[in-house]
């Protein structure tokens, strides 16, 4: 049994459920790509989908830091070094200096870090074993891995660079993780980027 | 130039239908339908023996002419029109293509982001992009454009996007701008013959066949993502990029709608676009959304990220970050 009073009520709530109703469907219809990528958790199996995927490149070396979980490699760096080995000259036997101005570094000009507080030579390169590195507490670093020389100070680059969001990867978004390494774009003496005319120019837009 | 003034168009109907025997209107009528055709083709490629090459090319663009979009094509159509337009380049320019029609990849959606704090306007994407897609040299297309802009500036409309000095300049930041391959695109909704669509994997492309150079896309385009091919694309057959896919970079013609595929020729292969394999400065992250081990993850989960006018919903896949 209808009363007058529940019938006037009836059309109110009823557009109040509608509007509750497509408002709720708005919400769940939302996020678009955003829902897309958050929801996808299986990885992708790059042998089976893409299978022109190169093999790995010779000259790379397994970084010792995690990447996600994962394991990733990066370009070797000794045998793109012009006079590795160090040791060759560096060996406690006196030099000809007929030789020395022709072998020294004399082409290197030290920018890097503040003027107040500027890097020299043995700030990075060990004194004793001339062919590595060393740290600021005194650990010997290979060549190739010296990415964790640069994250002594640039930790927060250098996490970056591991999760993918600083260098960059080599030719394939696809197969195994192989990323540049540090010295492949700054020049660890002068790490900055210099400034140059840039590659093209574009044209100006007509209206 | 106008096929009913040109004598050679009028000839083979005067061959074609013989003195004193009686057409029936069927056959009439086929007849007409045949003449038609040739009348087409004809026009288009000119109507004169010289423009109209050898015998082969004239039917292969006769198949051309009458193909189907390239969504309802079969996987054997697609391989035939490849062939096809392979062929027609070693005829018409003589080169040497290898067109692809690869299909996406499953499980694959791209997606890509830029770095605003790393680009330092170098424009070397910008030079591959030219390369890489055989963009029309005369006209000077660009599918990328780098603004540069000032510190606190957030959208490139208030920009220099014509800068050509010494870069970086101080108390700028650069902003690149391309195709965004919005998920929502409404470009693709623009279209009234469908010549342009997304892709499985995210890509949204263009049909520069099927393309009518309505250039409805480009008033839809809130990014101005889009280009028009006003004079017939003009590259070098030295500087011509061989390697080409069916919806990337195959040669477009005049009065037909491109854009950046993300490098569809490249992407399909595992490769990066050729934008990020240029980057000097690794400013650019390009990788697969579906993939939780992804660079492109990595920086979405990890970085401060916006989108360029988010606000209009067309839900672009590129995103722009800072350190």
């Amino acid at each position: 049994m209808k009363t007058p009073t529940q019938k006037k009520y009836l059309w109110p709530l009823f557009s109040l459920l509608l509007v509750l109703f497509s408002g709720w469907s708005a919400y769940a219809d939302q996020g678009g790509v955003t829902r897309i990528y958050q929801t996808a958790a299986a990885p992708f199996d790059d042998q089976i989908s893409a299978e022109s995927v190169i093999a790995l490149p010779l000259d790379t070396i397994m970084v010792r830091t995690p990447y996600q979980g994962g394991r990733f490699w990066t370009e070797t760096r000794k045998d793109k070094i012009q006079r590795f080995k160090c040791s060759q000259c560096h060996n406690n036997k006196p030099v000809g200096i007929d030789q020395a101005a022709e072998v020294a570094h004399g082409d290197i000009r030290l920018n890097h870090g503040s003027p107040d507080k500027p890097l020299s030579c043995f700030t990075c390169h060990n004194k004793e074993e001339r062919d590595f590195l060393v740290t600021e507490v005194g650990t010997t670093i290979d060549m190739d891995h010296s990415y964790q020389m640069c994250g002594q100070c640039h930790f927060r680059q250098k996490k970056d660079w591991a999760g993918g969001a600083h260098g960059k990867r080599l030719s394939y978004w696809a197969g195994e993780r192989v990323v540049t390494n540090c010295a492949a774009c700054h020049n660890p003496h002068s790490p900055r980027f210099e400034k140059r005319w840039p590659a093209t120019y574009s044209p100006p837009y007509k209206k | 130039m106008d096929p009913l003034k040109n004598s050679d168009c009028q000839k083979p109907k005067k061959d074609r239908q013989p003195q004193g025997q009686k057409t029936g209107r069927r056959d009439f009528l086929k007849g007409a339908a045949k003449f038609a055709a040739i009348g087409g083709a004809a026009m288009l490629t000119g109507c004169s023996t010289g423009m109209l090459g050898s015998k082969e090319e004239l039917s292969l663009q006769f198949k051309e002419y009458f193909k189907k979009n390239y969504r309802l094509m079969t996987q054997e159509e697609k391989d035939e029109t490849v062939q096809r337009l392979e062929r027609l380049a070693k005829l018409k320019n003589n080169a040497n293509v290898q067109m692809s029609s690869k299909a996406p990849i499953e499980n694959v959606l791209f997606g890509y982001a830029f770095n605003v704090t790393r680009c330092e306007g170098y424009m070397e994407c910008v030079a591959a992009c030219v390369k890489e897609n055989n963009l029309d040299r005369k006209s000077n297309t660009q599918y990328i454009r780098i603004f540069e802009m000032e510190h606190g500036k957030m959208s490139p409309e208030v920009g220099d996007g014509k800068f050509f000095h010494e870069v970086p300049v101080a108390d700028h930041f650069y902003m690149g701008v391309q195709c965004f391959h919005c998920q929502d695109a409404p470009c693709t909704k623009a279209c009234p013959v469908k010549a342009t669509w997304m892709e499985p994997d995210g890509i949204v492309v263009v049909d520069y066949d099927w393309c009518i150079g309505c250039r409805y896309c480009i008033a839809a385009c809130p990014y101005y993502g889009r280009r028009f091919n006003w004079n017939e694309p003009v590259v070098p057959k030295e500087e011509m990029t061989k390697k080409q896919h069916y919806l990337g970079n195959r040669m477009r013609h005049r009065g037909q709608m491109e854009k950046c595929t993300f490098c569809v020729q490249r992407s399909r292969q595992g490769r990066l676009p050729a934008c990020v394999e240029a980057c000097p400065t690794g400013a650019r992250v390009f990788g697969n959304l579906l993939d939780p081990d992804s660079e492109i993850r990595f920086v979405l989960k990890n970085k401060k990220v916006f989108r360029w006018k988010e606000d209009l919903g067309t839900d672009p896949k590129f995103w722009y970050f800072v350190d």
